[in-house]
C-alpha cells in the first residue's frame, strides 16, 4: 500500500514539475514580452485634435471656422456584455434608436479597442448626465471636439469641400500614415487640396486607464496639438454668393420657359465661374444643385448619403465647374478661329457665305457618293460676312469648310503613317494650348481632363469600348464638327473659362487658382499662391481680332444682344459667345462665356445650365446678372429670350 | 469503564503531541499569502466604487477563524468514526446537491451552486467532497482481496453520483475533483491499469452522451475550446486567459513589488481574487513569489502523503490519499489556468482564493488529515 501512495506522490510531483517549467517560461524566459503587453495594456494614448486651420474668403471674411461640439463615444472592447443594456440607456439619453447606435457601433473602419463616435452635438444635460453615472456606462466617453461651423451657410460650398472620416483606401497612402481610422480629413474641395495646410497636427497625452478605460491620470507631458494653418482664398463672398444666386434664379427662370417641341426646360444643373484673367484667381465658382457642407460635421450613414446626394437628388456634391465634361458648343468657336486665323485658313479681309446648309465635298463624278450635310442653327441664309461677324452671329456653316479644310491640309493617313510622315494636327494642338483636352491644375481636387479628340484617340477609345465608341476611324466630320464644338470634344466650365481669359489677355494664359495665401495662427504668411501663367503660341493680332470681334455677340445683331439690351456698355466693356451644345438626346445645353473690363478690373464669367435650351436663353441672361452684380451696376430682370445659338 | 475512559482521555492527550506542526504551518502560509493576495486584487476597485478596501480580506479573515473552529472539531474526534457514519454523510450531502437546484439554491452567472445562509454562499459541493472521500475511504477499506473490475466500478458508482449532480449545476470544475478523487484512491486502494483504461473509456462515452443529450452547457464548451484551441472561441475566453498570462508573465523573476501591479491594479484580470488569485502572486511576486507558493503546497501534499504512509490502518491511508488527490488536483488545475495550460473550469486555489466554502473545507481536510496523524499510534 504504501508503495501505492508513491505512485500517487509521483503523479503529483509530475504536476509540481510541470507548473514549474510553465512558469519558468512565462516570467523568466518571455518575461519581457509579458512587461511591455502589460504597459501597453494599462497605457492608452489619447489624441487631442488639433483645430483645424479657418478658410477665408479673399477679404478676409471666414467662410469655415470652429465651433466646440460634444460628442459621446464608445470603445467596444470595454462594453463587453453591457453592449445591450448601455446601448438601451444611450438611445433613451439621445433619443435615438438603438439598432441605429448598435449600427454605428459596427462600423468597420475602427479597430476594436478604439472609440468610436455615436453621437455629436450632444445636449450638455446628457453630458453632465453620462459623466455623473459614469460607472453605468463603461467605454463610453463624452469629449469635446472642434467641428466645422460655416458662417455663410452653403456659400462656396463646392470650392471648400466637406470633412469625412479618412478612408481605407487613403490609410493606406504613405502620405497619411498619420492618420488613423475615425481620423477626419478633407474630402473635396479646399478642405482636400490643402489638408496639409489646414490639418495641424494632432496632440498627446498618455493616460493610464484601468480595463474599463477609465482614465486614472496623465502619464508624463503633454504634447500639445498645433493648429493647422489659415487658408486665405482668392474667392470673394460676395461674388460667390452673387454667382450661386444668379445661378438659382436663372435657372429656376428657365423652368418656366417652354423650348420647342421638348416642353419645359428642364434646367436640372448648372455651374458658373468668375475669375481674373490677368492672374487665373478664381473670384466664384458656383454649382448646381448645391448642398450643406454643414451636414457632414456629424457622421451619416449610407442611405441618408444616397437620399441627399444621389442620382435622384441631382448629384450636389459634384462641383460641376471641374467635374463636369460638356460638349461647348459654339462657345469652342473663338478658339478654332483664332488656329484657323493662324493656319491661314481664312483671313480677317474676307466674306464667307452663310447657307442654311453646307454639304462636304464629295467625289462629284460619283453618282453613288455620300453627301454629308451640315445644318447652320438656323435655316435661313444670312449671306455673306467676315469671320468677326460669323463669331458675333455663330455662323456654323462658315466654321464647318474650315474643319474640312484642316483635313485636307494637315491630316496624315495611314497610309503615309507608314511611310513615316509625322501626324501634326494643328486644330488640336491650337485648342490644347488654350488648356483644352487636360487639367487646368486648378488646387481643387477631382478635376476632369475635357477631350479634344484626335484619331489616336479614337481608335484607342473605339478598341477599349467598341460598343460605345462603334467608329475607330477618324474622318473629315470629326474636324467637322469639331470647330462648333460637337463631336467627341469636352470642357469643363472652368477650362473654358481659363481660355476665355487668354482670350481677353492677349495669349497670357494662367493656371487658375483659389489659393491666395497660407497664414500660420500667429499670422505670418506661410506662403502665397504663385501666379503659373505662359503665353499661347497664337498671334496677339489674330487674339485681339477675334476678342474685338466677339464684343458683336452682346450687341445689335449678336446671338446674345437681346440678352444683353439696355446693357451699359459705356460703363463696361463686354465681349461674349453663346454656345448651345446638343448632348443627345437631352435638351440643348445652355452657355455662355463673356469677358468683361472696366473701372480697372477685369473679369471672365462663364456659365452652363444643362438642358437650359438655348445659349442665349439661360445662361446669358445668368451671365448679365453675375455682370451686372460685380460691377456694381442696377440688375435688370430675367426675361423670356427668344432662343438664338 | 471509569479506567477505559481514563485511558481514551490519556490517550487522547498523547495523541494532541502528534499533530503535525509542518502541515499546519503550510496551511496557515498560504492562507496568509491569500489574504495579502486577495488585498492587492481588491482594494482599488472596492475604493472606487467607495467601499473599504478591506472588505474582501476582512471577510476572508472572518472565514479563517470559522475555518480554525472547524479544523479543531475535525480533528477532535477519532476518524475512524467517520467510517461509522460515512454512509449518512454521503448520503446527505446527494441530498443538498438535489436541494440546490431547487429554488432553494442561489443562482449566480447562470450555475445554481449555492445555499444562501445568513449573508454566506454555503457551497453544498464543497461538503460533498469530502463526504465522497470518507465514503470511498470506507468502501475501499471493506474491501478484501485484490481490486476486481466490478469494485473498480462500484466505486466509480459512488463517485459519478455527485459528479454528476455538479455537473449539471453547471459546476464542470468540481465534476473534474470527484474524478481526481476518485483516481487518486483507486491508485492507492490497487486498481490495476487494465481496469481505469476501462473506466476512463467508459467516462469517456459517457461525455460524449452528455453532449449530445445537451447536458454540457455552452459555455463549458468555449471554455474547454478556449483551452484546446484559443482562437477559435469567443473574446471573453481568450481574454481572461491572455490578461492572466500577461500579469503571471510581466512579474518576471522577482516581481513587480506588492501592490504594483498594473494588471492586477487596474482590474484586468477577471476574477482575480478567487479563481485567478494566483495572477496576483505572480505579477507582483514574479517567479521566486510563484515558486514559493508551490512550494508550499509541495510541503502540504508531502506531509499529506506521509500522514497516508504512516496511518495506522488502511481507511486513514485512504482518507489522506483522497484528500491530498483533491487538494493536489485543485492546485494543478487552478495554477493550470492561470498560466494557460489548463482550461478554465473555476476551481478556486485551495486556501488562498477569496471564498469561505471553499476555505472551510480545506481546513477541515486539514483537520481530518491531522486527525489520521495524530491517532496513528492509537
Amino acid at each position: 500500500m504504501g508503495l501505492r501512495v508513491k505512485v500517487l506522490a509521483t503523479l503529483v510531483l509530475v504536476m509540481f514539475a510541470t507548473l514549474t517549467t510553465r512558469l519558468w517560461f512565462l516570467q523568466v524566459l518571455a518575461a519581457e514580452q509579458f512587461k511591455r503587453e502589460a504597459k501597453d495594456n494599462a497605457v492608452r494614448l489619447i489624441e487631442v485634435p488639433a483645430p483645424r486651420g479657418v478658410i477665408n474668403d479673399v477679404n478676409g471674411e471666414p467662410l469655415v471656422d470652429n465651433r466646440a461640439s460634444v460628442v459621446i463615444t464608445i470603445n467596444r472592447q470595454a462594453l463587453g456584455d453591457q453592449t445591450e443594456r448601455v446601448l438601451f440607456d444611450l438611445s433613451q439619453l439621445l433619443d435615438v434608436p438603438a439598432d441605429e447606435l448598435g449600427s454605428r457601433l459596427d462600423d468597420p473602419r475602427y479597430y476594436v479597442f478604439s472609440p468610436i463616435p455615436v453621437a455629436i452635438d450632444v445636449p450638455k444635460r446628457v453630458a453632465y448626465y453620462i459623466k455623473e453615472h459614469w460607472i453605468d456606462f463603461p467605454g463610453v466617453d463624452v469629449l469635446q471636439v472642434p467641428v466645422r461651423r460655416y458662417p455663410s451657410g452653403s456659400v462656396g460650398a463646392h470650392v471648400l469641400g466637406y470633412l469625412g472620416q479618412v478612408s481605407k483606401d487613403k490609410l493606406k497612402d504613405p502620405g497619411f500614415a498619420d492618420y488613423e481610422p475615425g481620423d477626419l480629413v478633407g474630402v473635396s474641395g479646399v478642405e482636400s487640396y490643402y489638408e496639409r495646410d489646414l490639418a495641424g497636427t494632432q496632440g498627446l497625452v498618455k493616460y493610464r486607464v484601468n480595463s474599463a478605460g477609465r482614465n486614472l491620470g496623465r502619464i508624463g507631458e503633454e504634447q500639445p496639438p498645433v493648429a493647422g494653418n489659415d487658408v486665405t482664398l482668392t474667392i470673394d463672398a460676395r461674388t460667390q454668393e452673387l454667382t450661386e444666386g444668379s445661378l438659382k434664379a436663372g435657372i429656376e427662370h428657365a423652368r418656366t420657359l417652354v423650348e420647342s417641341e421638348s416642353g419645359y426646360l428642364k434646367a436640372n444643373a448648372g455651374a458658373a465661374v468668375v475669375l481674373d484673367p490677368q492672374t487665373g484667381a478664381i473670384e466664384a465658382m458656383a454649382s448646381f444643385p448645391s448642398f450643406d457642407p454643414s451636414v457632414f460635421t456629424r457622421s451619416i450613414s449610407e442611405n441618408e448619403f444616397k437620399r441627399r446626394f444621389g442620382w435622384a437628388r441631382g448629384r450636389p456634391l459634384l462641383n460641376r465647374a471641374i467635374q463636369g465634361q460638356y460638349p461647348p458648343g459654339s462657345t469652342y468657336k473663338p478658339f478654332v478661329a483664332a488656329s484657323a486665323l493662324q493656319r491661314e485658313i481664312v483671313t480677317t479681309g474676307h466674306y464667307y457665305p452663310c447657307p442654311g446648309t453646307w454639304t462636304a465635298p464629295f467625289d462629284e463624278s460619283d453618282p453613288d457618293a455620300m453627301q454629308y450635310v451640315f445644318n447652320n442653327w438656323t435655316a435661313a441664309d444670312l449671306g455673306s460676312m467676315t469671320i468677326a461677324t460669323a463669331l458675333a452671329k455663330s455662323c456654323d456653316t462658315i466654321f464647318y469648310p474650315m474643319g474640312y479644310r484642316y483635313w485636307d491640309l494637315f491630316y496624315v493617313n495611314d497610309d503615309e503613317l507608314a511611310n513615316d510622315v509625322v501626324s501634326h494636327e494643328p486644330m488640336q494642338r491650337d485648342l490644347g494650348a488654350f488648356g483644352f483636352g487636360s487639367q487646368t491644375r486648378v488646387d481643387l481636387s477631382f478635376e476632369q481632363d475635357g477631350r479634344v479628340p484626335d484619331a489616336e484617340w479614337k481608335k484607342t477609345i473605339h478598341d477599349l469600348y467598341p460598343e460605345s465608341f462603334p467608329e475607330g476611324e477618324w474622318f473629315p466630320g470629326d474636324f467637322i464638327l469639331m470647330t462648333i464644338g460637337q463631336g467627341d470634344t469636352l470642357v469643363t466650365p472652368l477650362q473654358l473659362a481659363t481660355a476665355f481669359g487668354a482670350l481677353e489677355n492677349d495669349g497670357k494664359i494662367c493656371v487658375p487658382h483659389v489659393l491666395d495665401r497660407v497664414v500660420a495662427p500667429d499670422e505670418t504668411v506661410v506662403r502665397e499662391y504663385q501666379q503659373n501663367c505662359r503665353r499661347v503660341r497664337i498671334d496677339e493680332r489674330h487674339l485681339r481680332y477675334v476678342r474685338d470681334a466677339l464684343t458683336g455677340t452682346v450687341t445689335g445683331g449678336g446671338t446674345a444682344g437681346a440678352a444683353f439690351a439696355g446693357f451699359p456698355f459705356d460703363a463696361v466693356w463686354v465681349a461674349g459667345k453663346t454656345g448651345t451644345a446638343e448632348v443627345d438626346p437631352k435638351q440643348d445645353y445652355s452657355w455662355f462665356a463673356a469677358m468683361t473690363a472696366g473701372g480697372g478690373q477685369e473679369h471672365v464669367v462663364v456659365v452652363l445650365v444643362e438642358q437650359g435650351g438655348h445659349g442665349a436663353t439661360t445662361a446669358a441672361p445668368i451671365a448679365r446678372h453675375i455682370i451686372e452684380g460685380i460691377y456694381g451696376l442696377e440688375f435688370s430682370q430675367f426675361t423670356d429670350i427668344e432662343g438664338t445659338d | 469503564m471509569e479506567v477505559a475512559a481514563g485511558k481514551l482521555m490519556v490517550r487522547e492527550r498523547r495523541s494532541i503531541r502528534h499533530v503535525d506542526p509542518i502541515l499546519v504551518a503550510a496551511a496557515i502560509g498560504l492562507a496568509m499569502i491569500g489574504l495579502f493576495a486577495i488585498y492587492s486584487a481588491t482594494h482599488q476597485s472596492l475604493a472606487a466604487v467607495g467601499l473599504d478596501p478591506g472588505r474582501f480580506v476582512k471577510r476572508q479573515v472572518t472565514f479563517l477563524a470559522v475555518g480554525a473552529v472547524v479544523l479543531m472539531l475535525a480533528l477532535s474526534f477519532d476518524y475512524r468514526l467517520l467510517k461509522v457514519y460515512a454512509g449518512m454523510i454521503y448520503v446527505s450531502s446527494l441530498v443538498l446537491l438535489v436541494l440546490v437546484r431547487t429554488p432553494l439554491g442561489t443562482s449566480v452567472k447562470g450555475a445554481q451552486r449555492w445555499f444562501e445562509l445568513f449573508g454566506f454562499q454555503l457551497a453544498p459541493s464543497e461538503i460533498a467532497k469530502l463526504a465522497l472521500i470518507a465514503m470511498l475511504a470506507t468502501f475501499l477499506s471493506e474491501l478484501r482481496g485484490d481490486l476486481t473490475l466490478q469494485d473498480v466500478f462500484r466505486t466509480a458508482g459512488l463517485a459519478a453520483l455527485p459528479a454528476f449532480l455538479v455537473f449539471l449545476q453547471p459546476d464542470l470544475g468540481s465534476s473534474i475533483v470527484f474524478v481526481a478523487i476518485l483516481v487518486g484512491m483507486l491508485v492507492v486502494a490497487g486498481a490495476r491499469v487494465r481496469y481505469l483504461g476501462v473506466l476512463a473509456l467508459t467516462a469517456v462515452a459517457l461525455i460524449v452522451g452528455g453532449f449530445q443529450v445537451g447536458l454540457v452547457r455552452e459555455y463549458q464548451i468555449e471554455r474547454l475550446q478556449a483551452f484546446l484551441d484559443p482562437a477559435s472561441v469567443s473574446q471573453d475566453a481568450l481574454h481572461n486567459r491572455d490578461q492572466a498570462e500577461i500579469a503571471i508573465g510581466s512579474g518576471g523573476l522577482t516581481g513587480v513589488g506588492y501592490l504594483q501591479g498594473s494588471q492586477t491594479n487596474l482590474d484586468f484580470v477577471p476574477e482575480q481574487h478567487t479563481d485567478f488569485v494566483f495572477t496576483v502572486v505572480g505579477e507582483e511576486f514574479g517567479f521566486a513569489g510563484a515558486a514559493t507558493l508551490l512550494a508550499l503546497y509541495g510541503v502540504l501534499l508531502w506531509r499529506a502523503f506521509r500522514v497516508a504512509l504512516f496511518s495506522r490502518d488502511p481507511f486513514g491511508t485512504y482518507l489522506a490519499a483522497g484528500i491530498a488527490s483533491m487538494l493536489a488536483l485543485q492546485m494543478f488545475v487552478n495554477v493550470g489556468m492561470n498560466i494557460g495550460i489548463m482550461p478554465i473550469t473555476g476551481i478556486p486555489l485551495p486556501f488562498v482564493s477569496y471564498g469561505g466554502s471553499s476555505l472551510l473545507l480545506n481546513l477541515a481536510a486539514v483537520g481530518l488529515l491531522i486527525n489520521v496523524h495524530m491517532r496513528r499510534f492509537a
